[in-house]
């Protein structure tokens, strides 16, 4: 038999996970993910709680699915953030407390609701792991969107969100929606100064 | 409590060696003998060795027996053949190449040569006595290159682990076994470390007899099952260093810490295995981004 080529979704995806300190204009296709959300300062003991459910559930899913002969790539972590009253995704003026977020491991459409069902169920079966319940399946549909890469701590994002924000308006276009992350490095590994993180912001006719 | 080792100690320990080797340079010398004439773990000893000295223990025994080659020829009139028995080589075709690599002359012609022997330079300046002495050993600097090292406590951790003995490069097979039994556990939990111990250096055992073992912490109640056997790593002094880059680059690593850290560090090293921690998945991340935790068992 010959064997099965490993999934790699950010290769599939080449144009979506592109990172450019130059923002770009791009039309981003319907993806799925494995998601939980939650809400308060980031980084916090909720927010390294719920990080911590759902790699747990993103790996049990990738290693009981390679067992089984159909391997893949766990995706970096993703978030999109926004707060209430607050949508469309400029959150400088809300306290952190009030920040909102879905915390989101891109993952392929043949893992399941039964597959899910049953990794929730053995994390759970150990104890070790709070809130596993949360981890579900979200569609995310942003279509046209402005894109660029930040390089920094996450506190001086909004440089590259100006950034963004002049280049979108350059198109005669508007940033609206959720501020989407898409973390490519490790914050606990890697110097903030260090950091690499794609930006992502839907955009529409100004 | 012992006075902290020094540098000094320890090129102390390793002039033991040299002086070993110049006085048994007809025997079979092996780097394990050596190592514990040096109060080293193989381990350990190889690479304090090549820091200190400039050049591998065994290139180092290779050398003084071609030096001690050529000052036969000048000052003996043994054959050529005898000779080439006596520095290591099965045949006079195969002295003849080596000596002639480190001396620029075929032996016939050494030995016909008026002049005085000049030995090639070599790092540490220690080259062949007749009298069996070193002479002035001075170690190699140390130059640990900015390495940051810290010294920290790991607490004693019971751990799941599969046994892999055969090329370093092929612990990815254990790692699959191991990971697929997290997951059939229900085991991945942020708190997961997962571990790599190197029982034999990959830089001097024969790749077929690598024994290292993947390991991920577990609280104590579970049932060795298959491959997965269970067993503690126990806690106590260690030196960290993060290494970044391909997992074929550790042995560097390695060589700074040990080489070159350790021995100006005040500490002694304990008994091996070295603990490797990794932070990266390596089928999911570019390898000059893994990044490994090592630590150094230190000797309390």
């Amino acid at each position: 038999m010959p064997a099965t080529e490993k999934i790699d979704l950010v290769k599939l995806h080449r144009e979506a996970y592109s990172a450019r300190k130059k923002p770009f204009l791009l039309t981003v296709e319907p993806a799925r993910y494995l998601a939980i959300e939650g809400r308060g300062e980031p980084g916090g003991d909720s927010f390294q709680s719920k990080v911590g459910a759902l790699y747990a559930a993103a790996f049990t899913l990738k290693f009981t699915s390679k067992e089984a002969g159909r391997d893949y790539s766990v995706c970096k972590l993703e978030a999109v953030w926004w707060a209430d009253g607050c949508e469309d995704g400029d959150l400088s003026g809300v306290p952190q407390a009030q920040w909102r977020w879905q915390l989101m491991i891109r993952t392929p459409d043949f893992i399941g609701e039964d597959e899910l069902t049953a990794a929730a169920e053995k994390i759970r079966a150990k104890g070790k792991v709070d809130g596993i319940g949360g981890v579900h399946f979200e569609l995310l549909e942003e279509g046209r969107c402005v894109q660029a890469l930040h390089v920094g701590p996450y506190d001086r994002e909004s440089e590259t969100v100006a950034g963004m924000q002049a280049f979108a308006a350059e198109q005669g276009l508007v940033l609206f929606g959720r501020h989407h992350e898409i973390y490519l490095s490790d914050p606990r590994r890697v110097e903030p100064a260090r950091l690499r993180t794609i930006l992502r912001r839907p955009v529409r006719a100004a | 409590m012992s006075p902290p080792t020094t540098t000094e100690d320890y090129a102390a320990r390793i002039l033991r060696v040299l002086e070993y080797i110049q006085l048994h340079l007809d025997e079979s010398l092996n780097p394990a003998d050596l190592a514990s004439i040096a109060c080293f773990s193989p381990f350990h000893f190889h690479r304090v060795f090549r820091a200190m000295v400039g050049e591998s223990v065994m290139g180092h025994v290779r050398r003084l027996r071609l030096e001690r080659g050529a000052w036969k020829l000048k000052f003996s009139d043994q054959p050529i053949l005898r000779i080439a028995l006596d520095s290591g080589y099965e045949t006079h075709e195969a002295f003849t190449r080596a000596f002639g690599a480190r001396f620029e002359c075929s032996p016939s012609r050494f030995r016909e040569l008026h002049r005085r022997i000049d030995y090639p330079p070599a790092p540490s300046r220690v080259h062949y006595d007749s009298e069996g002495e070193v002479g002035s050993f001075v170690p190699l600097p140390s130059d640990a290159g900015g390495l940051e090292v810290e010294v920290v406590e790991r607490p004693t951790r019971t751990i799941a682990f599969v046994h892999h003995q055969g090329p370093y490069d092929q612990v990815g097979e254990a790692w699959d076994q191991l990971m697929t039994w997290v997951a059939a556990e229900g085991l991945f939990a942020p708190d997961l470390e997962m571990l790599g111990l190197c029982h034999a250096d990959p830089a001097i055992t024969p790749a077929d007899q690598v024994r290292y073992d993947a390991c991920v912490t577990v609280d104590g109640d579970f049932q060795p099952s298959g491959r997965v056997g269970c067993k503690e790593i126990a806690g106590g002094e260690f030196a960290r260093v993060e290494h970044v880059g391909p997992y074929e680059d550790l042995g560097e690593t390695y060589d700074l810490l040990i080489g070159h850290w350790l021995p100006a560090s005040g500490y002694e090293p304990a008994e091996p295995p070295c603990i490797e921690q990794y932070f990266n998945d390596p089928n999911d991340t570019p390898p000059e981004e893994l990044s490994t935790d090592v630590y150094l068992r230190l000797r309390s």
